[in-house]
């Protein structure tokens, strides 16, 4: 029995279909709200769930200079790591796996997952692939620094008062905020908030940050040779890797139990992770177009790192 | 049933990539200004893509000049089954005012099957919606087309033979030689 639960908190809720569906939503959420603040009708909410199944359907090509097994097997492999690490992240006071749900290993797994796009990229043997890849390591740089700042942040203010003086445990975090009130609420966590909220569509490689997938300057980037499944795992690791991010965000920030009715907290959650989308990921892409890869570095470096080391200090010292 | 759903979603989302052919540019345009806000083909799931290995319909603009013709082909085998090849505007189909140029090879039929033809210099916006709206159905019979060749999904090798028979029908069969050509010179 103890298993059969495992297995269903694993693969349906909150694992592997709760993951795809809330992808699709945030995603679909995405495209039609941007579209509506751009006075368009947008696309219907189901539209990546149709894109996923169309490129199903598609013939698969392997390009003749292509490492066949690292070309098919990296899309596959960054998907098994993304869910593995949705495993981690607790939804609604669920957390699938409780064993290590660790704010280091999450971020060890994510970046893993931006390595299997690298991979598989740079075995395409495409040169835009090789631009979209250098661009892709520059992203990675760029918002990797403000995000550790963030994670450390988040664990100082957390375990300020524990021996060990800092809790990486996602677990340790949501039973603080239980007791303390949402972390958001302590005006120290504030610019740490602020500088999560731009690493999200960095992260996820959301528009006006794309500048690896920049179609119209170097043909789909990363993506260049992918057709068929492969490309289909791609679009579905980009969406689940939307949701993942935000419910990170909504379980760092906000904590997991509201009303401690179990449907409620569902309910909120997911219209938190829509919330978290909205901010971070749909008004950006509405307002903004794409950034140079220059000015990403910049940004990141310079403006959200100042954030998030402001938020490290204001923590430290204990305000 | 999985398969009934993709061939549904078939028509959902098709994903388009232009293929600017020595156009005098007003077709292209045209092209882009159905994306924008006030024609917004996104609301039918149309994509503008950047790579032809993902795309699903290839818009061809332009009279096919000798200078494109070689990209044009060597494109066109790039891109995966199910396609459609839709030729916008009048100068594909006959060469329109470029007509009896020496630099023309056209017209577009010689090298490939056109599923939909949008005529006009320029076509309205409203044409090429309908023209597009037009290939997406045909993309979806394509696809069962296919399905029915190849009993399940297809294989790369099936899709491969559907694709002859294909361009035997509309007696291009030379345009498979050149994909197989042009893969080979990628290669080397
Ligand atoms: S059809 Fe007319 S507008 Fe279009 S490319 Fe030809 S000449 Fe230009």
């Amino acid at each position: 029995m103890q298993i059969l639960i495992q297995l269903f908190h694993i693969l349906v809720f909150p694992g592997l279909l709760f993951d795809v569906a809330m992808g699709v939503l945030l995603m679909g959420l995405n495209n039609k709200l941007v579209a509506r603040m751009q006075n368009r009708v947008g696309p219907p909410i189901l539209q990546p769930w149709y894109d996923f199944l169309k490129c199903c359907g598609k013939e698969t090509i392997i390009p003749a200079r292509a490492k066949r097994a690292v070309f098919l097997g990296s899309p596959y492999l960054g998907f098994v790591l993304l869910i593995s690490v949705s495993m981690f992240i607790p939804f609604a006071g669920f957390i699938p796996v409780t064993m290590g749900s660790d704010l280091v290993v999450i971020l060890y797994l994510l970046t893993f997952v931006s390595v299997c796009e690298i991979l598989g990229a740079a075995s395409s043997g495409s040169p835009f692939a090789g631009v979209g890849l250098s661009r892709e390591m520059v992203a990675m740089i760029s918002y990797e620094l403000p995000f550790v700042l963030v994670i450390l942040t988040v664990a100082r203010a957390v375990g300020a008062d524990q021996p060990s003086g800092a809790v990486f445990s996602l677990e340790g975090i949501l039973a603080y905020q239980e007791m303390n009130g949402p972390l958001l609420f302590s005006p120290a966590a504030i610019p740490a908030a602020i500088a999560m909220l731009f690493v999200i569509p960095c992260e996820t490689g959301m528009h006006p940050f794309d500048i690896a997938e920049a179609e119209t300057e170097i043909c789909e980037g990363m993506l260049a040779e992918y057709s068929g499944t492969p490309l289909a795992m791609y679009r579905l690791t980009h969406m689940v890797k939307v949701y993942t991010m935000s419910s990170l965000f909504v379980a760092m920030f906000l904590g997991n139990r509201f009303t401690g009715i179990v449907p409620v907290d569902i309910l909120i959650g997911i219209l938190l992770c829509i919330a978290v989308m909205f901010i971070s990921a749909a008004l950006p892409h509405a307002v903004c177009a794409r950034l140079k890869v220059e000015q990403v570095f910049h940004f990141y470096w310079t403006v959200v790192t100042g954030f998030a080391l402001a938020g490290l200090l204001l923590v430290w010292a204990g305000v | 049933m999985f398969q009934k759903w993709i061939d549904k979603s078939m028509r959902k989302s098709p994903w388009i990539y232009h293929i600017n052919a020595g156009s005098c540019n007003g077709c292209d345009i045209e092209l882009v200004s159905v994306l924008t806000p006030r024609y917004d083909a996104e609301r039918f799931g149309f994509h503008l893509t950047g790579t032809p290995r993902q795309a699903d319909i290839v818009v061809v603009s332009g009279p096919i000049t000798m200078q494109s013709v070689d990209r044009l082909i060597r494109t066109l085998a790039q891109v995966p089954e199910p396609k459609c090849v839709v030729s916008l505007g009048s100068c594909p189909r006959s060469g329109n005012v470029f007509k009896g140029s020496f630099a023309i090879a056209g017209p577009l039929e010689k090298y490939t099957h056109v599923d939909v033809s949008v005529g006009g210099c320029t076509p309205k916006p409203e044409a090429i919606v309908a023209g597009l709206a037009k290939a997406a159905e045909i993309l979806e019979e394509k696809r069962r087309e296919m399905r029915k060749h190849g009993g399940m999904a297809p294989s790369p090798a099936v899709a491969a033979a559907v694709e002859h028979e294909e361009r035997a029908e509309f007696g291009t069969g030379d345009a498979t030689a050149v994909r197989q050509g042009a893969e080979q010179e990628a290669d080397a």
